[in-house]
Formats: structure tokens, C-alpha cells, sequence
């Protein structure tokens, strides 16, 4: 059995309150027990303020937790030596305005003990992944949303990671940016790379993900595979293409004398996100 | 995308020179690009401005008069940088939530303090230069004229001797050994305030307390002679008068060890083993204020 890319053990945050005089504070992560497996996607949910963000932080040794431990591969994610396995993209990065897009990757990939040649490739190779190759030698003061999220996808990928935490990684970006974020996510999971992500847009953690934490006031209050968190389990959906009338009546004749029954009947819709693209798309090629 | 051998190949070291090397040329290029050396146009035109004050008043001041204001002008600008140069660097990037990625990286804390303390190093290391090109011209200049100003009714010998006297008398190594010491004063202030930084909650603070652990810095030696010997002062402080005045000389700098460049600037000459122990009270200074300044950034939530 592999090593688990993250393993979470009775984590509770308790952050004091920044006022002298008043006593208690605030329980962001509530004893929370949680083990992400190598290869997975793993959507961690939940509403604001639920303790997400700082379960992230947590892992990625930025915050001390109160009680409780985490593991990256086995590796206290206190240990700086930790963090050799790890890719971050925070909610709405912001780098060194005064640098470029290529600039940028070099510094990261310096921190990651990049250098020389190897490290030159590797940042043409993630600008070209990002798509901004044309805006490699602009300064990253001068991006736009979509372009900042990329290249923090970018940083984030710099040191080839076997685990990308990704907080609201598709945020403020528009629907063509999405989906590219999104699909280089699949791509990144197709070559065994963990994904742990945070996000508020669950039609896109529904497509993408393996696994989905639900956390409510700093406690996970469902946890296992989505396609079993999500299915109906007394209810088969069946598409068909070019049925005529006739047919349908005698499917449902079929079910009514099997003691089934149908439940609903409806024509499938593509997804607006697909619609949209396909609009702006064909606008773009013509 | 290809995974490069080269990238997974080295083993994480404890303490990386090439993660602080990348940090602190990032810093120093952060602050170039932020244009902090308006700041020497400023410093030029003091000296200009008083260079054409002098050629109104005695000549025989006049060189002395050159060096005191250069050397006075360049300590309060290099102190300014430091402060107002390092206080910004850590809210600034946890205000854009550039430590966020710098610190998810496999990047220690001390790295990254020590990292952010050598790109101020370079920035007033390289002002300092700056500072001291400037005023080796002007005191160049006005050298020249003091060599002029020499009375052509000397005999050649007895002019050839005053004319000596002024060249060495100029560019003496004291004198840079008193630049050297600006810049060391103005790296304690810059680690003094990374420091501060380290547990401040804003800019404005960092500042503010800066500064006055500066000025208090200066008030260190009185508070440590009246704390040892508080009978040679007449006084007989109580209890919590000699805590205050412990504290005062265990937790601030002593800024007086500097002021050594006052005496450069009256002419004195200055032994190279006084210029060694200041550089050794400086790194130690240095070194605490690194370490304390960890241990609040280790506690730090961020």
C-alpha cells in the first residue's frame, strides 16, 4: 500500500482572541482527522469560515496547530524538508509585481535548488503549460486574474510536486480559464500527481474530483468517494439517442410490468460552461 | 511535461546559501525597482549646497567642514534606509501573500529572515558607495582648492611640505574606516527593525519603535555606567529604576560604539583595531537580533 500523500491526526486550531481583555477565542479546526491518498483528487468543502483554508495552512507547515498532527508522505509537515513535495496556489496569489512571468519561475525554482540550464527549461516548459509564453518578459504587475492564477499554477509546479494544494485555484477567472485550470488538473492526476483542492465551485470539484471532504465550524462532517457520496441508490439513469415514441411507451411498459417504476423524463442538456465555450469559440474563429 | 532528473536529484539541506542568495537578490532588486535611491539626489545636493556655504567662511575649516557634514549626512541617510527599507519588506509580503509561496517552498524561516537582511545589506551597501563617490569628489574638489589656496611666497620645499601635509592629511584610511563603520551602524538599525518586524502588526509600528530603540540606543552607554556604578553618579536608584536600567542595556543597541565617526570627522585617527571590535559588537548585535527575530517569526500565525 502506498504512502498516503497526506495524513491528517486529531488536528484542532484554536486561535486566541487578539484582545487582552476579552477571554476565549476561536476554534477553526475542531479535531479533525483526514488521509488524502497518492494519485487522488481530493475536494475539501465547505461554507466560509468553516476551517478549510487553515487545514491547508496546516499542512503546509504556515500554521502551528493547537493539538494534532500532519503528514506530507509520511513527513512531519512541520519539517521545512516536508515542503519538497508540495506545490501551493493561495486563494488569489499575488507575486513580485517588479518581476516577469519568466522571473518569477526562476526565483521559485531557486528556492526549490533549481539552477543553470535545467532551471531555464523548466520555466519555458511551465510558461508554455500556462500559456503565457507571450507574456513571459511582461513585469506580473501588468497580468490579469486569470494570467496571475496561471502562473501561481505555475510556481506552484515548479519543483515537478507530488502533491498540488490549490486554494480556489479557478477564483475570478474567466470560463476559458477555468477549464484550462481544470484540465490541466486532470492532466496533472493522470501522471499520479495528488491534488488537494479548495473551492467554492462544486459542478467543477464534482467533475474532477475522487474524494470530497465536507467540513462544517472546523469539524468534517462527511467524508468518502463522491460518486458514492452522490449517487441515488435505488435509481439507474438511462440515456438513449433516436428513441422513437413507440419505444419509449414500451420501455415504460417494460418497467411498470418489472414493478419498477420511472421516475422522471427529461432531454439531457449540455452544461452552460460547455455552451459558453463553444459561443465564444466559433465567435473567435470566424 | 517531462520530469527532469536534475530537479528530484539533491537532498534537502537543513541551511541553503542558494535559498538566501535568491531571496536577498530579490530583495535587492524589489528595492531598486522601487526607486529608493531618489534619496541620493537628496544627499547630493546637501553636499553641493554645502560646499558652496563653505566658500564663504575661513578657509581653514573648510575640508574639515566637508567631511563632518558628508559623514554626518551620510549616517542619517543610511540609518533612514534601513529603517524605512526593512520595515516594509515582511507586511509587505504577507499583505500580498507572497510568503505564503515563498514559505510552502522548502524554505525555512531563518532562510527567508536572513535572505531578506542580506538584500538590505546590498541595497545600503551599495548606497553607501554611492554616498561616499559623491563626497570623494566633492572633498576631491575642495582639496584642490585648499592645495591652491597654499601662498606662492612659500619656499618650494616649505610648500611642497603643506601641500603633502593636506594630500595625506584628506583621504586617510580612517576615513573610510569611518564610511565602514556608517554602513555597519546602518545594517544593526536594518536587523534591529527586521526584528521588530518580526512581531509588529504594522508598518507605522515597526517604524516608530525603530527608531526610538535608535535613540534610545544612544542613551545605552549612560544607562549601563549609572546601572554598574550608580555611586560614581551620586544616585542610589530603587529597585525598579536599576530593572529599567538593565533592561535598557540588555535589550537596546549601543549606538555609542558608532559615534566613533564623530571623532573621524574632527580628524582623529583611529587605530585598525578599534575599527575590528566595532565590526565584532556589529556582527554580534547582527546575530542576536537574527535569532530573536526568528524565534518571534516561528511563533508568528500567518
Amino acid at each position: 500500500m502506498s504512502v498516503p500523500a497526506i495524513t491528517i491526526k486529531n488536528l484542532t486550531k484554536r486561535f486566541t482572541n487578539p484582545s487582552v481583555f476579552s477571554r476565549g477565542g476561536i476554534v477553526a479546526v475542531d479535531d479533525l482527522s483526514l488521509t488524502v491518498e497518492a494519485g487522488h483528487v481530493y475536494g475539501l468543502l465547505g461554507p466560509n469560515g468553516s476551517g478549510k483554508s487553515t487545514t491547508m495552512k496546516i499542512v503546509l507547515g504556515l500554521v502551528t496547530p493547537t493539538s494534532g498532527r500532519t503528514f506530507i508522505f509520511d513527513k512531519d509537515s512541520r519539517d521545512v524538508e516536508s515542503r519538497e513535495a508540495v506545490g501551493f496556489l493561495p486563494e488569489n496569489p499575488y507575486f513580485y509585481k517588479f518581476l516577469t512571468g519568466e522571473e518569477t519561475l526562476h526565483f521559485y525554482g531557486k528556492l526549490c535548488g533549481l539552477r543553470g540550464a535545467a532551471l531555464a527549461a523548466r520555466a519555458r516548459e511551465l510558461l508554455a503549460l500556462a500559456g503565457l509564453e507571450d507574456a513571459a518578459h511582461r513585469r506580473v504587475g501588468g497580468y490579469s486574474k486569470g494570467m496571475l492564477q496561471r502562473i501561481g499554477l505555475a510556481q506552484a509546479l515548479v519543483q515537478e510536486p507530488r502533491l498540488l494544494v490549490l486554494d480556489e485555484p479557478t477564483a475570478g477567472v474567466d470560463p476559458a480559464g477555468s477549464r484550462q485550470i481544470r484540465d490541466l488538473i486532470v492532466s496533472l492526476k493522470q501522471r499520479g500527481i495528488t491534488v488537494l483542492l479548495c473551492s467554492h465551485l462544486l459542478s467543477q470539484v464534482q467533475e474532477i474530483c475522487d474524494r470530497i471532504g465536507i467540513m462544517h465550524r472546523g469539524r468534517l462532517i462527511r467524508e468518502g468517494p463522491l460518486e458514492e457520496m452522490i449517487a441515488i441508490e435505488n435509481q439507474t439513469e438511462l440515456v438513449v439517442e433516436n428513441a422513437t415514441p413507440e419505444l419509449l411507451a414500451d420501455l415504460k411498459a417494460r418497467v411498470a410490468a418489472a414493478g419498477a417504476r420511472v421516475v422522471g423524463e427529461a432531454r439531457p442538456q449540455q452544461n452552460l460552461e460547455r455552451y459558453f465555450l463553444d459561443v465564444t469559440r466559433d465567435a473567435r474563429d470566424e | 511535461m517531462t520530469a527532469d532528473p536534475a530537479i528530484h536529484a539533491a537532498a534537502h539541506k537543513l541551511f541553503s546559501f542558494t535559498r538566501v542568495w535568491a531571496i536577498a537578490a530579490n530583495t535587492f532588486r524589489d528595492l531598486v525597482r522601487q526607486k529608493v535611491f531618489y534619496f541620493m539626489l537628496v544627499f547630493a545636493l546637501i553636499l553641493i549646497g554645502a560646499s558652496l556655504a563653505l566658500a564663504s567662511i575661513n578657509s581653514r575649516g573648510q575640508l574639515q567642514t566637508v567631511i563632518d557634514v558628508s559623514l554626518g549626512a551620510m549616517g542619517v541617510f543610511s540609518i533612514l534606509l534601513a529603517v524605512l527599507a526593512t520595515a516594509m519588506l515582511l507586511p509587505k509580503d504577507i499583505e500580498d501573500r507572497t510568503l505564503y509561496t515563498i514559505l510552502a517552498k522548502p524554505v525555512a524561516r531563518f532562510e527567508y529572515l536572513a535572505g531578506k537582511l542580506l538584500g538590505v545589506v546590498g541595497i545600503l551597501a551599495l548606497a553607501i558607495v554611492l554616498m561616499a563617490g559623491v563626497f570623494c569628489i566633492v572633498l576631491w574638489y575642495w582639496r584642490g582648492r585648499e592645495i591652491a589656496a597654499i601662498p606662492f611666497y612659500y619656499d618650494p620645499a616649505e610648500a611642497a611640505q603643506r601641500i603633502e601635509l593636506v594630500r595625506s592629511g584628506t583621504f586617510t584610511p580612517s576615513l573610510f574606516g569611518g564610511v565602514f563603520v556608517v554602513l555597519l551602524r546602518s545594517i544593526v538599525c536594518a536587523a534591529l527593525t527586521l526584528m521588530i518586524s518580526c512581531f509588529a502588526t504594522s508598518w507605522l509600528f515597526t517604524v516608530i519603535v525603530s527608531f526610538a530603540a535608535v535613540i534610545i540606543g544612544h542613551l545605552v552607554a549612560i544607562a549601563r555606567n549609572v546601572w554598574q556604578n550608580p555611586a560614581s553618579f551620586g544616585v542610589d536608584p530603587p529597585w525598579y529604576m536599576d530593572g529599567f536600567l538593565r533592561l535598557v542595556t540588555v535589550a537596546f543597541p549601543d549606538m555609542q560604539i558608532f559615534n566613533i565617526v564623530d571623532e573621524i570627522a574632527l580628524g582623529t585617527n583611529v587605530a585598525p583595531a578599534i575599527f575590528a571590535t566595532i565590526a565584532g559588537l556589529s556582527a554580534g548585535y547582527i546575530a542576536v537580533y537574527l535569532l530573536v527575530g526568528y524565534v518571534f517569526f516561528i511563533w508568528r500565525e500567518l
